[in-house]
């Protein structure tokens, strides 16, 4: 039986422009005007235990909705969904004692004070013993080389020894599932690379089963041997990186290293010439053409050097999204109407202050 | 499931404790655990505020002598109100000394409130706001307890002090009133403790509720505001409303509807009960009214609660 | 163009942007103004309840009207309080103080040393500008309020000579309020932490300007130092004057001293912020 599986799931969310003030709130209550946005329009899926899925998309496509589903913090509007058959949404605490989730642009660790306490905090939420809180912390304390940072008030560490401390957080009571929202965003290099690591090595030591979102192509590249495209909404493909790559993408990249450059503008019968600056030498072959085109170029000129690869994901994907991209923009915007803040007003709130106390 | 999970330990080690774990059946935990569960949350999150308060000592001793100032001041114009006259309200029983022991249980209520209540129900409009709910709704333990714990502002407490002081000393003199010395005994002090409980209850529950409202209306600066305006009624005797229509209709709408009045009212009533006939039944129908609106409003809040994490979609999608 | 006309220019420039910024948010500051009100419903009750129990004392029968505490009576007590409402409305700077330290902490002033623009002048006319938009919208509020209240003016309107010395009164509050808190602002080149030293000003003034009740009913030692302190023109003494209290010599006089405080305030303003600024030059900005 899969771990996760996902039955015709949709959501759908009723969207008002929200209005700031007390006034045009109680005025919103009586008289909304609702825009029905799709977040999830019917997404099958199933996940065997020890996977390392990936979830991609452009924003809003639903990647983030979907994780948010799986981990309890909404509703769908339709369709089905068990995970070690249990119904999330219904947050069970015993579910909720298997899982975790971490969000790469929001923490939960408190703010002012080291990260310790925090750890202290889960110790007990979730009711770890004490024998086993130390000898997790310290397992991930050394993984993650944070030995020195846990006295340290979390607000005066870095973005990426934050995030790691936001995943040690997470993984504290060893859970089966662990839900990752673009955990490298916003990272340096580093940093990305030092967080890949460590997923790679933990996801590989515990077989525990990760689920993962992110923009970056590196990390799934580094991480997932499975990937899923979602847009708008809808499940797009469901495979391997390689599958995508050959399904997607109807070229290769041929770079070549030519020892003279005669009839170096010839080049162009074979495929698209993408880069030209003698005696380097870049084109574009379709797939089925590459040996039989590589066998003549290098009949015909002289090779110094050449090397065959596949075009980078990124182009893929911008391939892939940019199909049917017209609506996208709707569901885009959807989440993003965040309130700002409301400027205090003149003598009515803040004289108040004295009041107040 | 569990055999598929015993191999796996087998084959790979550090996963074994976690085996153990879920082998207890689902349930039995919480029952077991519960109560302990939520007492060693609870310590946790007053030793975190802790931490953070002496983070910013300077701060926190500002913030002790600005409250006390507030509170002294208050005091000092009551004194002089009681320099003109020697009641408040006509044959209320809320004289100087009897009026003191009310003072005092408002700055208890209130400095129990801002320092345990009143940060969290702000937090909580801000955390639907960022969308750090979602954090909270993950957690294996009640999500209302969770929310309702984390901060306390302990420069908030200096005024427990005072008004434990100045609850005691208002007693002190009243029960050693040479011509009507006031009857005092243990019962008085269980009771005043245990309707202070009430109050509590209530206040938490009405700002809990309000809070609540957050996840419809957004985040509301104006409504937060609203509640400090509010809570000018709880800290005066319920007797200066008794009179006239609107004072009538005021009086009814904070004591039955937003049973507010009956916080501060009712434990500086019972343990300063000014002797007057006819006043017992009344204090008792009041004391009984208390328990009624605790359960009420506490039920009310719970499932004003539960209907805004039901319609709880996060911030960002 | 002549330099006084460019300067007009400009400052009229910073009026018109101020005036549009708080215009945005007029539904929420009526609402607001009137919610301001609701803690005097406990006030009247309160004072009413006073009263009651002085005129029992006093054996049945005698009238609540009559009784006096230092010559208020009932009515006039609840008039202060309105009074005062109105009185702060235009001495209160909400968020004067607060701005000042954070743009000094943020080195935001840095552009003022730029600029030809002076920073003490700017800000008084934004802060004109809000309150005269404030009022544009609060005077609804008001208005409801004092009508509904009409019954305790027992003195009715003011006299014009007393009304002109309102004005005078009211504006000069104003004037006070901004420069003292000006300079509470200003005091950030010195100290970091300048918003609960604030805080404790704001209770201070709460209490020394008669926002709780009229400072007549002080006892003795206090009442004269008070009287030597400057709050008591920020609510007090406007509201004083609207009700008659304070008449002929009595108010001239009490214009005059108030008007010396303003300038007195103003120089200390000039003069903290010069220092200041040579400070925080000196540390290199």
């Amino acid at each position: 039986m899969p771990l996760i599986e996902i039955e015709k799931l949709s959501k759908h969310y009723q969207v008002y422009q929200k209005q700031e003030g007390l006034w045009a709130s109680v005025r919103g209550l009586f008289h909304r005007q609702y825009r029905r946005v799709t977040a999830l329009d019917g997404i099958d899926l199933k996940v065997e235990r020890g996977e390392f899925v990936a979830f991609l998309g452009p924003n809003g496509a639903g990647k983030t909705t979907t994780l948010k589903i799986l981990s309890g913090v909404i509703h769908p509007t339709s369709g089905t969904c068990r995970v070690m058959d249990y119904v999330p949404w219904q947050r069970v605490n015993a579910y909720r004692r298997r899982f975790a989730l971490v969000m790469g642009q929001k923490n939960q660790l408190w703010w002012d004070l080291p990260a310790q306490e925090s750890f202290r905090l889960h110790q007990h939420i979730y009711q770890i013993p004490a024998d086993q809180f130390q000898a997790t912390r310290d397992e991930l304390v050394d993984l993650l080389g944070l030995g020195k940072l846990l006295r340290q008030p979390v607000r005066e560490l870095s973005l990426g020894e934050r995030m790691k401390m936001e995943l040690t957080a997470a993984l504290l009571h060893r859970p089966e599932i662990l839900f990752l929202d673009e955990p490298t965003i916003g990272l340096d290099v580093v940093a990305q690379h030092n967080i890949q690591q460590f997923l790679k090595h933990y996801q590989e030591a515990r077989r525990i089963t990760i689920l993962l979102t992110s923009h970056y192509m590196k990390d799934i590249e580094a991480l997932c041997q499975r990937v899923v495209i979602i847009n708008e909404g809808r499940i797009q493909f469901d495979g391997s990186l390689a599958e995508i790559v050959g399904q997607f993408h109807q070229e290769r990249i041929v770079s070549l290293r030519l020892g003279n450059s005669n009839g170096i503008d010839d080049l162009s019968q074979f495929g698209r010439v993408t880069r030209l600056q003698p005696p380097q030498v870049q084109l574009r072959i379709p797939r089925a053409q590459v040996t039989s085109s590589l066998a003549e170029i290098l009949n015909r000129y002289q090779v110094d050097d050449v090397s065959v690869s596949d075009p980078p994901l990124e182009e893929v994907f911008a391939h892939l999204f940019t199909r049917g991209k017209s609506d996208i923009k709707e569901t885009a915007d959807s989440g993003t109407a965040a309130a700002s803040d409301s400027a205090a007003s003149d003598s009515a709130a803040s004289s108040a202050g004295v009041v107040r106390r | 499931m569990a055999n598929e999970k015993a191999t796996e330990s087998d084959f790979c080690k550090p996963t074994s404790k976690l085996g153990t774990i879920q082998i207890e059946p689902e349930g039995i935990r919480d029952l077991r655990t519960g109560p302990l569960v939520y007492w060693r949350v609870f310590r946790t999150f007053v030793r975190n505020s802790l931490v953070r308060a002496m983070g910013f000592r300077a701060n926190f001793w500002l913030e002790c002598v600005s409250s006390v100032c507030w509170t002294v001041m208050n005091l000092v114009f009551f004194k002089i109100v009681f320099t003109y006259t020697d009641s408040i309200g006509r044959d209320t029983g809320w004289g100087e000394n009897e009026f003191f022991v009310f003072l005092g249980t408002t700055w208890i209520i209130t400095s129990l409130i801002q320092t345990f209540v009143m940060p969290n129900a702000q937090e909580f409009s801000e955390l639907i706001r960022t969308g750090q709910l979602d954090f909270a709704l993950l957690k294996p333990i009640d999500t209302q307890f969770l929310i309702s714990f984390p901060q306390m502002v302990w420069s908030n407490l200096a005024n427990l002090f005072l008004g434990v002081f100045l609850v005691i000393y208002s007693v002190y003199l009243l029960t050693t009133n040479a011509e009507n010395p006031l009857p005092f005994g243990v019962g008085h002090v269980v009771l005043y403790v245990l309707f202070l409980g009430c109050g509590l209850a209530i206040l938490y529950s009405v700002m809990i509720a309000m809070a609540a409202t957050s996840i419809w209306l957004g985040r509301n600066q104006t409504l937060y505001t609203f509640w400090f305006y509010l809570t000018n009624f709880y800290r005066q005797p319920m007797e200066i409303y008794q009179q006239g229509f609107w004072g009538w209709a005021l009086w009814g709408l904070f004591t039955f509807v937003v049973p507010i009045l009956l916080v501060v009212n009712v434990p500086a009533r019972i343990l300063a009960e000014p002797l007057r006939p006819g006043w017992d039944e009344r204090t008792w129908a009041l004391a009984g009214l208390t328990v009624l609106a605790t359960c009420v409003t506490m039920a009310i809040a719970r499932f004003v609660f539960q209907a805004a994490l039901a319609s709880y979609r996060s911030a960002s999608s | 163009m002549s330099a006084l006309g460019s300067r007009l220019n400009l400052w009229w420039a910073i009026f018109r942007v101020s005036v549009e910024e708080r215009l945005v948010y007029r539904g929420d500051f009526a609402f607001g103004t009137l919610m301001r009100f609701l803690p005097m419903l406990t006030q009247i009750f309160l004072w009413w309840a006073i009263f009651d129990a002085m005129a029992a004392r006093q054996g049945d029968g005698t009238d609540v009207n009559a009784i006096r505490i230092k010559g208020y009576n009932l009515h006039d007590m609840i008039a202060y309080m309105l009074l005062v409402m109105l009185a702060r409305a235009f001495s209160s700077m909400p968020g004067l103080t607060s701005g000042i330290a954070t743009s000094i902490q943020k080195g935001e002033i840095k552009k003022f040393l730029i600029q030809p623009v002076d920073m003490l002048g700017s800000l008084l006319l934004q802060r004109i500008a809000h309150k005269l938009v404030y009022y544009l919208i609060a005077i609804g509020p008001f208005a409801l309020v004092f009508f509904l209240c009409r019954s305790f003016f027992d003195a009715g309107f003011p006299a014009p000579d007393q009304l002109l010395g309102l004005v005078l009164v009211l504006i000069g509050s104003f004037l006070l309020g901004f420069a003292m808190e000006a300079c509470l602002g200003l005091v950030a080149f010195w100290l970091l932490e300048v918003s609960s030293l604030a805080f404790i000003f704001m209770l201070l003034s709460f209490f020394l300007s008669g926002h709780m009740f009229p400072l007549d009913l002080m006892p003795a030692p206090l009442d004269w130092i008070i009287g030597l302190l400057p709050f008591q023109y920020l609510a007090y003494f406007p509201s004083a004057v609207a009700l008659g209290k304070v008449t002929g010599e009595e108010l001239v006089w009490g214009i005059v001293v108030q008007y010396l405080w303003v300038i007195g305030f103003w120089v200390l303003c000039r003069w903290l912020w010069v220092r200041g600024l040579t400070r925080y030059g000196g540390y290199g900005g």
